[in-house]
């Protein structure tokens, strides 16, 4: 069993009346062995909701259970939270060598012996050579580079993993790598998901339960099927509408173009 | 990615290749004239610390009765100070106090200012404020002040003053390591670590000092300079060393009694302090020019140059007549230098053509030189880089070798840009409908207040809602989206025969996208422009283009258009491209298609078609480069062109889907799925 659950979560930024409320008293759970995907476009809190999970923004109020225990995240203790980063050129450190950045994340009791071959094992798992590890990130790909971070997180044996707008910043052609990656290691691992991005499709694409963010709040949530045939909240609607289908043509808009 | 991406990541790549391992380094060193003198002054310096007093020193120490007081003589060359003790062996000897008390006041003041400077990186808001505080008062005071003071404190001894000196030189390098750990901080690997729970101490001394430690290193080595000189003064001040030691500030002090006498006894410490401050200041330099990333000298003009002489008059084959064309652009090449004169090749022979009202897309991902063809013919190559034509004709006109002003204005007013990165695109200290109306004063020679007009009408019909007051903003205080929407507004302030836009949408959020695209799309209709849009994302470029050119490293691989690549795309990139990127329709019970390995760079080329070794229906006549040749109604360079749609792609057009239907009988062999590499279950 692992799940993660807001509840009622409040995150705001700054003091006094410049008060900005991020995440608006959210309440989402994403169940044991299931991708929740949660859309919505920037600045609607989404990636503020996940850094809270993580411990990296402080919530205001609310809670964030994993199981019904308080969440943690860190390698001293297994089933935590783990989340993969946007950037992949940001998020590994360039003066550490690829298999010292997974190592770190080792659970602390995995002993010395064992830690070479645990690495090892989980470039296997991302589909890298094993043969990478003593290498520096400087002459990889982002693809490359996603792959080790989901290594890295995979490493701490996390309960839940939080991935944050991991393709947006990768190729098209090498996107799909990554997106089909994501999704055996959730099979092959039954793990539980939290799959953040802008991308309605590639949500869509991955997720087994679809949940709509619009300034700090979730405004519908449901199954990606019924999401996708029959949404509810006309934000829901504007986000499917403006989603790009291959084939469809852009109307220009009647444009008045004053002299 | 902007084209200055592009040129940076360049620079940086071939500054990365000229050496930046261990060994490329010390060769760069010895190599280069200052770093040569560097290393050899440096060694010498070493020596003489070293090995000075074993050698001189007893020499150094004795007593000259009869020559007391001195001037040079053949025997003294610098003279003999008042106890008849020769000068030159003396400040030879002095050598190592001198560097010894500067380098250890140095170390002192960096290891407190790394101590103090990373604190604020990794403690909690309330002593990180504090401790910035603190730093910031303690920068304020000059520190030579400082060290006195402290030097007062610590008593006159060398090591009071060596700690005074350190403690004095510490606020400096604390706000240092302040400022480039703050730029550190912020990055995902640092909130990566502690996601992991790294504790606070390794993550300063794992993740933050390592990264900044280059920068650091160079400001250290080039404060050992100003501690010897510091440290010099604190001596001849009485505050340093004192009798019997003596380092070159006492002998300068001793000296300088008998400044009249024997003006050498002052001269030569003086001497030895100067050279040796230089020594350490050059050793700073070249450290800091190493860590620098310096490209190399062989530095290209930036100016378009044309190849061998290729008349216009050729005509083009076939398609649109010369007259119906807006650019005529045949042979582009653009190379960047790489040092020791190799150059890196991101667009390779590139032809583009645009009938007056087409609308063609560019369509590759990173690195297929897209977005340098756009700025080719816009002109707005970055420096480094050669652009090469065989011709470049736009609204008729030769653009290859043209330079003049009336050009200039021709090119403002009928081709109008829209860049990809907003913020950099408009001048952040100046009013938005300044710079808009700045278009049409400069081009178009219309009176301030009238532009200022236009520009106001013009924001309006981007749907920029009371454009009078954002007009008077400057661009921060605009949104993403309004900014976007307020740049194509600027491309509008002229009447553009022809409209470029680089990835005009890629930052945006999908509602805004659709608006601005629309918004594209209006202006075309309006002003009867013909539109090269780029973009990686297929939907995009075909929701907007009547035709499509497929790239791929630095070539044009397919010329089609857009109704026949949703209908299927003969070369296999394209299909996979096509294939690869989910949309609403995608099925999510499949596996996506992808395309394994990834785009070579520019640096890598193949010889022979680039997409082999990711294709499916490579053979080894693939090692032939491919030519761009007729097929249907577009182009393909390729050796194994397919046909048929591609499976799996949902294409949301009735026509298309029944030209589909009418061909895939007769359908050739379809992309076969990649097997994804297997995941394997971990043990537990």
């Amino acid at each position: 069993m692992s799940s993660l659950e807001f509840r009622n979560l409040t995150v705001t930024f700054g003091r006094g009346e410049k008060t900005v409320v991020a995440v608006d008293a959210v309440s989402l759970v994403v169940p044991d062995r299931t991708v929740v995907g949660l859309v919505g476009e920037s600045g609607s809190g989404k990636s503020t909701l996940a850094r809270a999970a993580v411990g990296l923004v402080d919530a205001r109020s609310g809670d964030i259970l994993v199981d019904g225990q308080p969440a943690t995240t860190g390698r001293r203790r297994r089933g935590g939270l783990q989340m993969v980063f946007q950037d992949p050129y940001s998020s590994l450190d360039p003066r550490m060598s690829i298999g010292a950045s997974i190592a770190e994340a080792l659970p602390s009791d995995v002993r010395r012996a064992e830690r070479r071959g645990a690495v090892a094992e989980l470039l296997e798992q991302v589909g890298l050579d094993p043969l990478l590890a003593p290498r520096m990130p400087s002459g990889l790909s982002g693809g490359q580079r996603q792959r080790i971070a989901l290594a890295r997180a995979l490493a701490a044996e996390p309960a839940v993993l939080i991935a944050d707008e991991i393709t947006s910043a990768l190729d098209v052609s090498v996107q799909g790598q990554v997106l089909n990656l994501l999704r055996e290691v959730q099979r092959g691992l039954a793990m539980s998901v939290l799959f953040i991005s802008h991308n309605l499709a590639t949500v869509c694409y991955l997720s087994d339960i679809v949940a709509v963010m619009e300034r700090g709040r979730i405004v519908e949530i449901g199954p990606t099927e019924q999401i996708v045939a029959d949404p509810q909240h006309p934000y829901t609607r504007e986000l499917l509408e403006s989603a790009p289908r291959l084939g469809e043509k852009i109307d220009p808009e009647q444009l008045a173009v004053p002299d | 990615m902007s084209t200055t991406d592009i040129a940076e990541k360049m620079v940086d790549r071939a500054a990365a290749r000229a050496g930046t391992g261990r060994g490329g380094l010390l060769r760069r060193l010895a190599t280069s004239p200052l770093g040569m003198a560097a290393l050899l002054v440096d060694l010498l310096l070493l020596l003489l610390v070293v090995f000075g007093p074993m050698i001189w020193g007893a020499a150094a120490e004795e007593f000259d009765v009869d020559n007391m007081n001195s001037p040079p003589t053949d025997g003294h060359l610098f003279g003999t100070d008042s106890l008849g003790r020769d000068i030159l062996l003396r400040v030879l000897v002095a050598t190592r106090l001198s560097i010894g008390l500067a380098l250890g006041a140095t170390a002192i003041g960096a290891v407190i200012g790394l101590l103090l400077g990373a604190i604020p990186a990794v403690a909690g808001p309330r002593v990180g404020r504090a401790v910035v505080a603190v730093v910031n008062v303690a920068v304020a005071f000059p520190g030579l002040l400082l060290a006195l003071f402290f030097a007062s404190i610590f008593g006159a001894s060398p090591s009071g003053a060596m700690l005074a000196l350190g403690v004095a030189f510490a606020p400096g390098f604390a706000r240092l390591t302040q400022t480039l750990t703050a730029g550190v901080v912020g990055r995902d690997y640092v909130s990566a670590a502690r996601v992991i729970g790294v504790g606070r101490l390794r993550i300063i001394g794992r993740h933050l000092l390592p990264n900044v430690a280059d920068t650091l290193v160079v400001n250290i080595s080039l404060s050992a300079g100003g501690a010897l000189l510091a440290f010099a003064g604190l001596s001849f001040l009485g505050l340093g060393v004192q009798a019997p030691s003596y380092d070159w500030g006492r002998m300068l002090f001793d000296g300088l009694d008998g400044i009249y006498v024997n003006p050498a006894a002052a001269l030569a410490p003086g001497l030895a302090i100067v050279l040796a401050g230089l020594a350490l200041n050059l050793t700073g330099e070249v450290g800091a020019q190493l860590v620098g990333r310096r490209v190399g000298s062989a530095r290209l003009p930036a100016k378009p140059a044309t190849g061998a002489a290729t008349s216009v008059a050729d005509g083009p084959d076939g398609s649109p007549g010369a007259d119906d064309l807006v650019l005529d652009l045949r042979g582009l090449t653009v190379s960047f230098p790489r040092g020791r004169g190799e150059k890196s090749v991101p667009v390779r022979g590139v032809d583009l053509r645009i009938a007056r009202g087409e609308a063609v897309g560019i369509l590759g991902e990173s690195g297929s030189g897209k977005s340098l063809t756009a700025m080719s013919v816009a002109r707005l190559v970055p420096d480094p880089a050669r652009v090469d034509v065989q011709s470049l004709t736009f609204e008729g006109r030769d653009l290859s070798a043209n330079t003049s002003r009336e050009l200039r204005r021709m090119l403002g007013t009928t081709m109008s840009v829209v860049f990809q990165d907003l913020m950099s695109s408009f001048n952040p200290v100046m009013k938005v409908g300044r710079q808009l109306a700045e278009v049409a004063t400069e081009h178009q020679g219309i009176g301030r207040r009238a532009a200022l007009d236009r520009a106001i009408g013009r924001l309006r019909s981007v749907s920029i809602s009371r454009a009078e007051q954002r007009a008077l903003q400057y661009p921060h205080e605009l949104s993403g989206g309004m900014r976007q929407r307020a740049m194509i507004a600027m491309g509008l302030m002229g009447s553009p025969t022809l409209l470029i836009a680089d990835e005009p949408t890629t930052a945006l959020d999908a509602t805004v996208q659709r608006r601005v695209l629309q918004l594209i799309a209006g202006v075309r209709a309006a002003e009867q422009s013909a539109l090269l849009l780029i973009s990686h994302d297929v939907a995009v470029v075909a929701a907007m283009c009547d035709r499509i050119l497929v790239m791929y490293a630095g070539r044009v691989v397919e010329d089609i258009p857009v109704d026949d690549l949703l209908a299927g795309p003969r070369h296999p990139y394209s299909r996979a491209l096509l294939a690869a990127v989910p949309t609403i329709q995608t099925d999510r019970s499949q596996s996506l298609r992808t395309i394994e390995g990834r785009p070579p760079q520019p640096a890598d080329y193949p010889i022979g078609c680039a997409f082999a070794e990711r294709c499916a229906f490579a053979s080894e006549k693939c090692q032939q480069d491919p030519v761009l040749e007729p097929i249907d109604n577009g182009s393909v360079a390729c050796w194994h062109p397919q046909q048929g749609p591609v499976p799996g792609v949902v294409i949301d057009s009735p026509a298309v889907v029944s030209r589909q239907r009418a061909t895939t009988a007769t359908a050739g062999p379809v992309m076969p799925s990649h097997e994804p590499s297997r995941t394997r279950e971990r043990g537990r």
